[in-house]
C-alpha cells in the first residue's frame, strides 16, 4: 500500500491528494458507463484504503490510456501516466495480470517485441522492398533514424504501412537508415501498463544503441514510440505526419489526383497527448482530388481506437465489460459523416479499425490507411 | 550630543532571552549617551511618557528605543518625540525582539547581538537630522472608473455626501453587466426595476459629471492631486440637445435592425443608430461608425438628422479629450465573463443548442430580444441542461470558484421552470448556497422539481450511442454526458437546451488600467487589495480604490456593500483636506546631478522626471509620489541623489558599528 501511494504521489506529483471528485473523468471515458471504477471512484477509492477492491474487480486493466480524463481534469491530474499505471504495477505484483496482457510482456522482455519474433527479422519488412533499406550498423550516420517499432516491423498490416513510408523517403531521397535487428520495443504502453523495471530496462538498452549512430532525428509512424521517445527519452523525433508536413511544398508538387472523401482519425498520443492536430489534416487537404470530412468528435476530443495503453492485448478483459469495442463505435461515426477512407495516425490504429470494419459490416465501403499510404498513392498515381 | 537609550522588556519577549540589565550597562558606557533605561513595555502610555520626561529634564537630542521591529512601534515613538518638543526624525529603533530574542535561546549570543544594533543605532541616530513634514492639499473631487453596479453605487454615495464626482463608462450607457439580467437572485427582484432608479438618479445629480462612452486614457500625479485624461469617443448625437424621442432610430435607412446587438450579446439586433435598451442612461442614441452608411462614406440620405428637430445628430464628431483634477479615484470595471468556445466539448458556437448563462438572462428579460420568451430552434425546450462551473474551479482555465454560477443557474433554472414548464437539470460539483437566503432558495428550487445531478458536464455531444440517442438527436436535441457521482453512473441526458454557467474573469481592460494607475494584481488576474482582510478596498497605491467585480468576483450584495466601502475609504482621504508627505525620501542635488537620466526608469512609483536647471537637464524627484525605496539614490552614478533618512554617512555609520 504504501508502495502504492509513493508511487502515486511520484507520477501525480501529489496532485491525486486535489481530486475534488467532480467526475469530467468517468464521462469521459470511453468505458464509463461499464467500468465498476472510474478514476474518480478509483482516487475515492484509494483514499478509503480500498485498493484490493479496484483491483479485485479488474477495471484498471479497462483503460486504454487514450488521455482524455486527463487532459479535461480539472484539477490536472496524471490519471493516464500516474493512477492507472500506478494500480497496474501493484496488480502485477500481485501477480493478478490478464494473461494476453502477460504473454506479450514477457515476449518483450524476452525477444524486444510482443510477437515472440526473432529480432533477427526485425527488419523483414525491408526486404520486402525492391530497393536496400541501409542499416545503422553498415551506415554509422544518415540524417534519418526510420523506427517502424514492433507493430511496424512484424504485424502483416502495419508493415505495409512502414514499406510505404520508407518508399516515400526513397522518393523524396532522404538520407535515412533503419536500425534494423538492433531495434526493440520503446516500451510505451509497458510504461502505461505499469511495468516500470522493463520500461527502464528496455529505455536504456535503447539509449545504448541510439548513442552508438550519428543521426540529426527519428522518424516513427508509431504513436506511443513517438509519445516515449519525445517526452521519456527525451530525443529528437519527429511523427511521420511532421515529417509529411515538412516535405510537403517538394510532395505537393508531385502528388496525382485521389478520388476519395476522406476522415482522419486523431490518435491519442499525437492530439491528445502530444499537440499534434494540423500538420496531418494539412498534408490530407493538400492531395488534389481528396475531399475532406472531420470526424463528430475531432482533435481533443476524438475517440480513442481501444489498443493504446496495452488494450491491443487486453481485448478479453474489455469482453468482460464492454458489448461495443471503442473502434466499432468509431468507424461507424466514420460512415456517418460519409468517408470512405479513415487515415490514421498510429500504426496500431490499422488493424483495430479493420478489425471494427469487419464486426461492423462497413468493410466493404470503408477502408483504412495510414497517411504514408495515402500520400505513397498520391505519390504514385491512385 | 545627549542620546537617550530605552531598551524595552516586551513583557517577556524579550527580556527572557536577552539581559536587558546588562544592555542598559553597556549602553550607558557608549558615546554621547546620557541617559539609558530599561522598561517592561516601552509603548504603552507610561513607558512613552518616560521617554518624554528624560527628553525634557535630560535635554535630550536623540533617542534610541532597543525593542520590537520598526513597523510595529517607530510611529509611537516618534509621536512621543513630537510631544517632547524634539523633532520626530532624531530617533532610531533597534530590533532586538524579532532579530534577537526570537530567532535564539542563547542568552550570550542574543545579548551580545543586541548590543551590536544597539550601537549601531547610536552611532547612526547621532547622524540624523531634523526633517519636516510637508503638507499637500488634497482635491476634494472623485474620479470613478466604471458604470455598473458598483461604480454606481460609490458615485451616489460620495454625490449625495457633497462630492464632485467624474463618473466614466466606456459603453454608451451605465448599468453594466447587471443591466442585462432579468432577475436577481435569491428575492426574484426585476433587475432593471432595482437598477434603473439608480441610474437615473446618477443623470440628475448636480454632482455627477457622467461621462459615458469614454475610456480614461492617461493618469499623472499622486494621492490628493491626480490628473486624468479622458478620451469622449464619438457618439455622432449630441447629448445636451437631444430629446430622447427616438425619431432618429425609427427613420434610419436600415428599416429592421440588422446588427448583433452588444447589449443582447448577439442574440438580438439593432440598427446602426440605435439606443442599447429602453432604460440606457444617458437616453442618448449612439451611432456605430462601423455599421452606418453615411460614415463608412456609402450613399445615404441621412433621415436620422432630417427628422432631428432638435438637431442633436452631428456627423462631425470627432471625440474629444477631457481633462480633469481629483483627490482620489475608485476603480470599478467589473469583469468579462469566461469565453465558453475556449471548452470545445461543450459545443458552444457549434451546436445551436447551447447557451451562454448571459444570453439566457436576455432571453428571458421582457425587453430583450424575444421579449421574455425562451427558444431554442424555433420552439419552446422541453429539457434543459444547466452546465455549473463553466471555465471556473478549472485549472485549465480559471482556478478559483466564481461565486456567483450556483445561484444564477439556480435563479434561471426556476425562470425557466416557471416560463416553460421544461424539465431542468442542473449538473454541478457543488452547491455553493452562501448568501443571505441563498440556501432557502437552492431549497425552493428542489421543492418545484428542478433536478440537480451531482457530476461536471464531460461533453455535450451529437455523436448517438445507440437507436433511442439517434432518434433524439434526429429531433435536434443534444447528449450531455457526466458521471453523476452520488449514483455511480454515467447519465447521457438527451436536451434541447444547454445553458453554460460561465465564470467571470478579469476585464480585458484590466491590463491598461493596471498600469495608467500603477496597481497590480493577486495570481488570479484580479486587482490586489492592501489587505485581503483588513484593508479590502485600498490598494498599494495611495488614492486609488477599489470596489466590485474588479477586485474578484462577487454578486451584486457584496459589490454595492464594497463600493460603499471604497466610497467611504475615498471620503476619509477627501475629509482630512491635506495630507501630511512623509520626509523620508530621496532628493536630488541639481548641483551633483549629470543629467544621465538612469534612474528615471527604475523609480518604481514614476516620481522622477528631468526638467531644465541652469540651462541643463536634471533629475527631479516629486516628493510627493516618491515613497522612499532609495533605488534611485543607490543607482546614481553622480552620487547626486540623497535619501534623508538614507545618508550614506548614515548607512556607513551603523555598519561599522556593527562590525566593530
Amino acid at each position: 500500500m504504501d508502495m502504492l501511494l509513493n508511487r502515486l504521489k511520484e507520477l501525480t506529483n501529489n496532485k491525486y491528494f486535489q481530486c475534488i471528485q467532480c467526475g469530467t473523468c468517468g464521462g469521459s471515458c470511453p468505458y464509463g458507463a461499464y467500468t465498476p471504477y472510474t478514476p474518480r471512484r478509483m482516487i475515492l477509492a484509494i483514499r478509503l484504503g480500498m485498493v484490493e477492491d479496484i483491483l479485485n474487480s479488474n477495471a484498471q486493466w479497462l483503460c486504454t490510456a487514450c488521455q482524455t480524463c486527463t487532459s479535461r481534469c480539472p484539477s490536472r491530474i496524471q490519471i493516464t501516466d500516474g493512477i492507472i499505471p500506478a494500480l497496474r504495477e501493484k496488480s502485477l505484483l500481485e501477480g493478478k495480470v490478464p494473461e494476453e496482457l502477460s504473454t506479450a510482456l514477457i515476449n518483450i522482455m524476452r525477444y524486444g517485441n510482443p510477437f515472440k519474433e526473432s529480432p533477427m527479422k526485425r527488419d523483414g519488412w525491408a526486404k520486402e522492398l525492391d530497393f536496400e533499406v541501409p542499416t545503422m550498423m553498415k551506415k554509422k550516420s544518415a540524417e534519418v533514424l526510420l523506427l517502424p517499432e514492433c507493430f511496424g516491423a512484424y504485424h502483416r498490416r502495419c508493415k505495409q504501412a512502414t514499406k510505404a513510408l520508407a518508399k516515400v523517403m526513397k522518393i523524396l531521397e532522404v538520407d535515412f537508415a533503419i536500425l534494423g535487428r538492433e531495434e526493440r520495443c520503446t516500451g510505451d504502453h509497458v510504461r502505461l501498463c505499469g511495468e516500470f523495471a522493463l520500461f527502464e530496462d528496455l529505455m536504456e538498452k535503447n539509449m545504448k544503441v541510439f548513442r552508438k549512430y550519428e543521426f540529426k532525428y527519428i522518424v516513427t509512424h508509431d504513436a506511443h514510440a513517438f509519445n516515449a521517445l519525445k517526452n521519456f527519452y527525451g530525443l529528437n523525433v519527429l511523427h511521420h505526419s511532421q515529417f509529411l508536413h515538412d516535405n510537403l511544398e517538394k510532395l505537393k508538387g508531385m502528388f496525382n489526383e485521389l478520388d476519395y472523401t476522406v476522415t482522419y482519425h486523431d490518435s491519442c498520443y499525437l492530439g491528445r497527448k502530444n499537440g499534434i492536430y494540423e500538420e496531418p489534416r494539412e498534408v490530407i487537404r493538400s492531395i488534389p482530388g481528396v475531399r475532406f470530412v472531420e470526424f463528430k468528435r475531432n482533435r481533443e476530443n476524438a475517440l480513442c481506437c481501444g489498443a493504446g495503453g496495452g488494450g491491443i492485448w487486453l481485448d478479453s478483459v474489455m469482453r468482460e465489460f464492454v458489448k461495443v469495442r471503442p473502434a466499432e463505435d468509431r468507424v461507424r461515426e466514420a460512415k456517418e459523416v460519409g468517408a470512405d477512407v479513415i487515415v490514421t495516425g498510429c500504426v496500431l490504429d490499422i488493424p483495430m479499425f479493420e478489425d471494427a470494419l469487419k464486426v461492423t459490416g462497413l468493410d466493404g465501403e470503408i477502408v483504412v490507411k495510414d497517411i504514408a499510404e495515402l500520400v505513397l498513392e498520391a505519390l504514385e498515381g491512385g | 550630543m545627549r542620546i537617550g537609550v530605552y531598551v524595552c522588556h516586551c513583557g517577556r519577549n524579550i527580556a527572557d532571552v536577552v539581559k536587558v540589565r546588562e544592555l542598559v550597562e553597556f549602553a550607558k558606557r557608549l558615546d554621547g549617551v546620557a541617559v539609558a533605561r530599561d522598561y517592561k513595555y516601552m509603548c504603552s502610555d507610561p513607558g512613552q511618557e518616560l521617554i518624554v520626561r528624560d527628553i525634557k529634564e535630560h535635554n535630550l537630542d536623540r533617542v534610541v528605543v532597543c525593542a520590537c521591529s520598526p513597523k510595529m512601534h517607530e510611529k509611537t515613538f516618534r509621536e512621543a518625540l513630537k510631544r517632547a518638543n524634539l523633532n520626530p526624525f532624531l530617533f532610531q529603533m533597534a530590533n532586538i525582539r524579532e532579530l534577537c530574542s526570537w530567532v535564539t535561546q542563547d542568552h550570550e549570543k542574543a545579548t551580545e547581538k543586541a548590543k551590536a544594533y544597539l550601537k549601531s543605532a547610536v552611532e547612526r541616530v547621532k547622524l540624523h537630522e531634523e526633517l519636516e513634514v510637508r503638507r499637500v492639499r488634497i482635491n476634494p473631487r472623485v474620479l470613478v472608473i466604471g458604470g455598473g453596479i458598483a461604480g454606481i453605487t460609490a458615485s451616489l454615495l460620495l454625490a449625495n455626501s457633497g462630492v464632485k464626482v467624474y463618473l466614466v463608462e466606456k459603453e454608451p450607457t451605465i448599468g453594466g453587466k447587471m443591466a442585462k439580467f432579468d432577475k436577481t437572485f435569491p428575492t426574484l427582484d426585476c433587475s432593471a426595476c432595482i437598477l434603473t432608479p439608480k441610474m437615473n438618479e446618477i443623470k440628475d445629480n448636480p454632482n455627477i459629471t457622467l461621462l459615458t462612452n469614454s475610456e480614461v486614457i492617461d493618469v499623472k500625479g499622486y494621492v490628493g492631486n491626480f490628473k486624468v485624461k479622458i478620451w469622449r469617443k464619438p457618439r455622432y448625437v449630441r447629448e445636451d440637445v437631444c430629446n430622447s424621442c427616438f425619431d432618429c432610430i425609427e427613420n434610419c435607412l436600415f428599416e429592421k435592425p440588422e446588427f448583433p446587438s452588444e447589449f443582447d450579446e448577439g442574440i438580438g439586433k439593432r440598427k446602426p443608430i440605435y439606443i442599447p435598451f429602453p432604460q440606457a442612461v444617458p437616453p442618448v442614441p449612439i451611432i456605430d461608425p462601423n455599421t452606418c452608411m453615411w460614415l463608412n462614406g456609402k450613399k445615404c440620405s441621412r433621415y436620422c438628422m432630417e427628422v432631428c428637430e432638435p438637431k442633436a445628430i452631428n456627423f462631425d464628431d470627432r471625440g474629444e479629450e477631457i481633462e480633469v483634477d481629483v483627490g482620489a479615484i475608485i476603480v470599478a470595471i467589473g469583469y468579462d465573463l469566461f469565453d465558453a468556445r475556449k471548452i470545445e466539448r461543450y459545443g458552444y458556437k457549434k451546436f445551436s443548442n447551447v447557451f451562454t448563462a448571459i444570453e439566457v438572462e436576455r432571453m428571458l428579460n421582457s425587453s430583450g430580444p424575444t421579449g421574455g420568451e425562451v427558444i431554442v430552434n424555433g420552439k419552446r425546450p422541453e429539457r434543459v441542461a444547466i452546465v455549473h462551473c463553466v471555465g471556473s474551479r478549472d485549472e485549465g482555465n480559471r482556478v478559483y470558484c466564481s461565486r456567483v454560477c450556483c445561484m444564477y443557474s439556480i435563479k434561471l433554472a426556476r425562470l425557466i421552470r416557471e416560463r416553460t414548464n421544461a424539465e431542468v437539470y442542473n449538473f454541478y460539483i457543488d452547491v455553493r448556497a452562501f448568501g443571505k437566503g441563498y440556501e432557502e432558495f437552492y431549497k425552493k428550487a428542489l421543492e418545484e422539481g428542478i433536478v440537480f445531478i451531482r457530476g461536471k458536464v464531460a461533453e455535450i455531444t451529437d455523436h448517438p450511442i445507440n437507436d433511442y440517442e439517434k432518434s433524439e438527436v434526429e429531433k435536434g436535441r443534444v447528449i450531455v454526458v457526466a458521471e453523476s457521482t452520488l449514483s455511480n453512473s454515467i447519465v447521457r441526458l438527451p436536451v434541447d437546451m444547454v445553458i453554460l454557467s460561465v465564470g467571470m474573469e478579469p476585464p480585458k481592460d484590466l491590463e491598461k488600467i493596471k498600469r495608467l494607475l500603477k496597481l497590480s494584481t493577486t495570481p488570479d488576474g484580479f486587482l490586489a487589495e492592501r489587505h485581503p482582510k483588513l484593508d479590502p478596498v485600498s490598494t498599494t497605491t495611495e488614492g486609488i480604490f477599489i470596489a466590485g467585480c474588479v477586485q474578484g468576483p462577487k454578486d451584486i450584495p457584496d459589490s454595492v456593500a464594497q463600493a460603499k466601502a471604497s466610497a467611504g475609504d475615498a471620503l476619509t482621504l477627501i475629509e482630512r483636506g491635506e495630507i501630511e508627505l512623509e520626509p523620508s525620501v530621496s532628493e536630488v542635488d541639481k548641483e551633483k546631478c549629470s543629467g544621465c537620466g538612469i534612474c528615471v526608469p527604475l523609480c518604481p512609483y514614476h516620481a522622477i522626471s528631468m526638467v531644465r536647471y541652469n540651462g541643463r537637464m536634471r533629475a527631479e524627484i516629486n516628493p510627493a509620489m516618491c515613497m522612499g525605496c532609495g533605488v534611485c539614490a543607490s543607482s546614481c552614478p553622480s552620487r547626486a541623489i540623497k535619501h534623508n533618512l538614507y545618508t550614506t554617512e548614515q548607512i556607513r555609520a551603523e555598519i561599522r558599528a556593527l562590525l566593530a
